[in-house]
């Protein structure tokens, strides 16, 4: 569970590679690697393109931690999305990609994240977030996976899954909107975690 | 979708903006409304944070062991945004004036440059008979590679992807510096190699072909130990060098 360590801790490792502390750096490897290697993975299915990419993304994190602001998100977050974003380019080298400072969440608005989403990261393991996710309407899951984890944009999504663009992002609106509410539900809830996975029937 | 957006419009893709699922048009429009806005958008703030909670949702995969060691390499040669020096990239703009100079020495950035304008200049002027041009690219190839080496051995890297050198400076790290990139196909990702002596490659960086007349792609890894350099084309891997479809190589042994 080492991945779901508090960001405060990851506010911390950021100061400390500000400072330019390369073991900090390390501590972030040591910490993050395999998550930033499973959302490669994910999205480009090639193990050594992963490790390449999981590798520019660190790099990154050292080169570009000025712009990392703690009070927009986690050290991890800022992680994930440069990892995500260079996998998304690398898998559409030949579409003009969104710069990693747009695209970034953190830069769509000046508050935090939602709390919803960190209290699930942080008690929750992924099998549950992913129960979670498995629990969405099939085409509301599929929305999302196509955009988050295949980089495509509603538009595209509404020509691959053959439906109005309306419909397309309605889907991940609702999708998203649910998976909240979902994750919300069994935070409240007594004996959340063992709850979320066999909750699929009634969020359809 | 390029025009400006209002708060509804803003509103319908907060979604897909948190998925990174809207153009790159549509994420400026976003971007630039919300530096005008002085409205909430509660509907957004709710979904922030989503995307972490499904890159966290897949079960984490243990990297190869040594790819913290390259991490650690990688940094521990490369300089923080912050702290002054440009950021290095692994596929460089090229060119006087446009930062690839930051990662060298100042002792030999001055020369560098100097010896750069001269081979941006030469290869500008190709009013002469094709052999002639050639060899004054080589030249002015040479020059540059020369002065990134500090007078060390500079190797020649040749094939169908072009030509250029192989350089490696004291202290500060080897580098791939190569004439007209812009001929390359810019939809190309291309992938550099080391090989020892027994034809075992290492990855040592990737770069894409800019519109410049010159480029200079650090190396991830220096040239002690290693008998070949190589470049090739995107996804092409090293499973032996038999099977190797060159681009560029260069013999880095000195025979």
């Amino acid at each position: 569970m080492t991945d779901r360590l508090p960001s405060t801790d990851d506010a911390l490792l950021a100061q400390r590679i500000r400072s330019g502390d390369r073991d900090a750096l390390g501590e972030l490897y040591d910490r993050y690697a395999s998550v930033a290697l499973a959302t490669a993975l994910r999205v480009v299915a090639n193990r050594e393109q992963a490790e390449d990419l999981v590798h520019d993304g660190f790099v990154a994190v050292w080169q570009k931690i000025d712009r990392f602001d703690p009070m927009r998100g986690s050290l991890r977050s800022w992680l994930l999305t440069v990892v995500r974003n260079r996998a998304i380019d690398r898998l559409r080298s030949a579409r003009s990609s969104i710069a990693i400072e747009v695209a970034d969440e953190q830069s769509l608005l000046r508050t935090s994240p939602n709390p919803t989403w960190e209290a699930a990261i942080a008690h929750r393991s992924a099998a549950q977030l992913r129960s979670a996710l498995e629990a969405l309407p099939a085409e509301q899951r599929q929305a999302i996976e196509l955009a988050y984890f295949g980089g495509n944009t509603y538009r595209e999504i509404a020509v691959l899954t053959n439906v109005p663009l309306g419909t397309a992002n309605g889907r991940l609106r609702l999708g998203l909107a649910k998976l909240r509410d979902s994750l919300q539900e069994t935070d409240a809830a007594p004996g959340a975690s063992a709850q979320v996975a066999g909750s699929s029937g009634a969020e359809r | 979708m390029t025009d400006r957006f209002d708060c509804q419009a803003f509103d319908e893709l907060d979604a897909a903006l948190v998925l990174g699922a809207v153009t790159p048009d549509e994420a400026r429009a976003a971007l630039d409304h919300l530096g005008t806005c002085d409205q909430p958008h509660e509907s957004l703030r709710q979904l922030l944070g989503a995307s972490e909670a499904l890159a966290m949702s897949l079960d984490p995969v243990a990297p190869d062991r040594r790819l913290r060691d390259r991490v650690m390499a990688t940094v521990e040669r490369t300089a923080q945004e912050h702290r002054g020096a440009p950021p290095i990239t692994r596929a460089p703009e090229a060119g006087p004036g446009r930062g690839w100079l930051g990662w060298l020495s100042p002792r030999i950035a001055r020369p560098l440059a100097l010896a750069a304008v001269a081979a941006v200049l030469a290869v500008g002027a190709w009013n002469l008979s094709l052999q002639a041009q050639i060899a004054q690219r080589d030249r002015a190839l040479r020059a540059v590679a020369e002065a990134i080496s500090g007078g060390e051995e500079a190797f020649r890297v040749d094939g169908s992807g072009g030509s250029g050198y192989v350089v490696e400076t004291p202290g500060t790290g080897a580098a791939l510096v190569i004439a007209d990139p812009a001929s390359l196909p810019s939809d190309k990702l291309y992938e550099l190699w080391l090989l020892d002596a027994a034809g075992t490659p290492v990855a040592v960086g990737t770069f894409t072909p800019g519109g410049n007349a010159l480029a200079v792609v650090r190396l991830e890894r220096d040239l002690t130990g290693f008998a070949t350099f190589a470049v090739t084309v995107e996804a092409e891997r090293l499973d032996a060098p038999s099977n190797l479809d060159l681009v560029m190589s260069a013999d880095l042994t000195g025979s």
